[in-house]
């Protein structure tokens, strides 16, 4: 709290805070060092630590697995349904941040309301119908889905990024003849490129981290994503542990990398708009 | 403003509408349908009425996924915000190291749950597990977690505590570091000891993020899939199904479309009661 305590106030709470943040990583750590252990070393091994460290399992998962086939369409999912999101949360959040009527106001109310609801019951009635159009095991259908869904705090952060742009530059182009698009579109818009990007790389994580609407839509191999392809390894490789803790640990990566660019943007815990539903 | 109703923001409003129509409010209203009426996935059966939800009334499974969702969000949000305040009380210290530990505490939270799940059915896997060697070393015996009800419980309650106290830490600690630096001056001078402060001014200022964050919590909790089903899948013999996984196995295993449709909307209406709660709160503090 205070600046300039004595130094072994702060090593001892340096020691607490490490310890902590050891003992509440440590499925985490496990999960990496395990990775680089054959699973025969870890089932045999007395030590938690891996004695020599080996590529097996990676090789077998790349090699041997349809991991790498799993990865392609969860990029390629969560690529398409942030393109929808961003588009769509742009002008909604343009329109949030200009216009404060009550339809507009009444619309952001819902969009609050629609992160609290239940998924469960709008899957019911999209499983069927979808189903009767072809579109299980599409990536289509998940791909809207998630569009719609990660709109709510898409759309808050649009926002507030947006109220952050003098409305005096929306209106200068206006005298210059542009109509709203134009403004938004060539002034507001161009100015925002941080925030578009930060909102589109939690549309990306949001999408690439998801299980439940993915494992009802997509059943097939072949278009699988990596949260549903490494569910179903739990189930044939049970006790491969090698093997599974290499999926997790590859599974892992992309999201990490990717919100070490966004992290600064999650400071004040958004209470309005979490990111996860 | 003008008086006269504006369509222009309707216009930037369209994409979005249609998505959530298309998404949320088309399947809601046909949700509602299906709760009405008997049915399978391949064809809608007759008109019920209630039925279906009378029917929920003397379903034993009904009750306890009840009683299993309300018991989950109330040890979730017990859970996180101890350790969520306790550690955000911590990270406001003067702290060497603080942004590579801020990424540290949220790590749980921001791996994908199939990765946490992965990670966590290791560390309980046997008798030789990360966690059973804990338990020998203060002279417990090897417990298997997932074949006991209680146990398999306690795992995704805790599970559930670890990928998502971080939410709640971060914004404990973004609530601490927005108190007055001069409330707590005020009180040294007055003598009160650390903890007096803790009590009669953090505790205080923090109260309305506490009462939000807490609403919030419990509503997440309540929507939670991943969490049990991929532990445990709801077992042993339902021990861990929540109002959700009951919906999801009676709509998807035993094809019963409109139980399956009650069990959601009833969870649907209790959501929606805590988000108005919410936003009450939210609108009077201004």
């Amino acid at each position: 709290m205070m600046a300039g305590q004595p130094r072994p106030r702060r090593g001892l709470r340096l020691l607490a805070v490490s310890a902590i943040a050891a003992a509440i990583n440590a499925p985490i750590i496990f999960m990496l060092l395990n990775s680089f252990r054959s699973t025969e070393e870890i089932m045999a091994s007395a030590s938690l630590l891996p004695d020599v460290p080996t590529l097996v399992n990676f090789v077998f998962l790349f090699a041997r697995t349809n991991y790498v086939q799993f990865f392609f369409n969860s990029f390629f999912i969560a690529i398409a349904s942030t393109v929808v999101t961003v588009i769509a949360a742009a002008l909604a959040g343009y329109a949030m941040s200009r216009w404060q009527g009550r339809l507009v106001g009444g619309y952001a109310r819902m969009l609050l309301m629609v992160q609290m609801f239940p998924i469960i019951l709008a899957l019911i009635p999209l499983f069927i119908i979808f189903r009767v159009l072809g579109m299980i095991n599409s990536p289509f259908s998940v791909i809207i889905i998630y569009g719609a869904v990660h709109l709510p705090f898409a759309t808050w952060m649009f926002r507030s990024f947006f109220d952050s742009i003098p409305r005096e530059l929306d209106e200068a182009a206006l005298v210059d003849g542009s109509g709203r698009f134009g403004a938004f579109f060539r002034i507001v818009l161009p100015l925002s490129g941080p925030g578009t990007a930060a909102v589109a790389i939690f549309s990306f994580l949001a999408s690439y981290n998801e299980f439940f609407i993915a494992s009802v839509f997509l059943r097939d191999e072949a278009v699988m994503t990596v949260p549903v392809g490494v569910q179903m390894f739990m189930q044939q490789y049970a006790t491969d542990w090698g093997g599974l803790m290499a999926a997790a640990t590859a599974t892992a990566v992309p999201t990490f990398a990717l919100f070490m660019f966004v992290q600064k943007y999650v400071a004040y815990g958004g209470v309005e708009g979490g990111v996860k539903g | 403003m003008r008086p006269r109703l504006d369509l222009l923001p309707l216009a930037f409003l369209l994409p979005s509408i249609l998505l959530i129509g298309l998404v949320i409010l088309w399947p809601l209203i046909t949700g509602f349908d299906y709760s009405l009426h008997a049915g399978t996935m391949l064809k809608q059966g007759r008109f019920l009425g209630a039925g279906n939800y009378t029917t929920l009334l003397g379903n034993e499974d009904f009750w306890h996924a009840l009683r299993f969702s309300v018991i989950f969000a109330i040890t979730n949000v017990a859970g996180c915000y101890l350790l969520g305040l306790g550690i955000a009380l911590l990270m406001n210290a003067d702290i060497p190291g603080r942004p590579f530990f801020r990424v540290a505490f949220l790590l749980p939270w921001i791996i994908p749950s199939i990765v946490s799940v992965v990670s966590w059915r290791w560390m309980i896997a046997d008798a030789h597990a990360p966690v059973n060697l804990l338990l020998k070393l203060v002279g417990i015996n090897p417990i298997y977690f997932l074949s006991s009800d209680i146990w398999a419980q306690v795992v995704v309650f805790a599970v559930k505590i670890w990928r998502s106290f971080p939410f709640m830490m971060l914004s404990l600690l973004a609530g601490l570091q927005g108190i007055d630096k001069t409330l707590y001056e005020a009180t040294a001078i007055d003598g009160a000891t650390r903890w007096q402060a803790f009590i009669y001014v953090t505790m205080p200022q923090l109260k309305n993020v506490s009462i939000v964050l807490c609403i919030l919590m419990t509503i997440w909790t309540i929507n939670d899939f991943e969490t049990p089903f991929l532990i445990t899948g709801g077992g042993p013999s339902y021990a861990t199904e929540n109002l959700i996984l009951m919906a999801f196995r009676y709509v998807f295993q035993r094809n019963n479309v409109g139980i399956g449709s009650a069990v959601s909307f009833v969870t649907f209406l209790i959501l929606t009661a805590l988000a108005i709660a919410l936003l009450r709160l939210q609108r009077d503090r201004g």
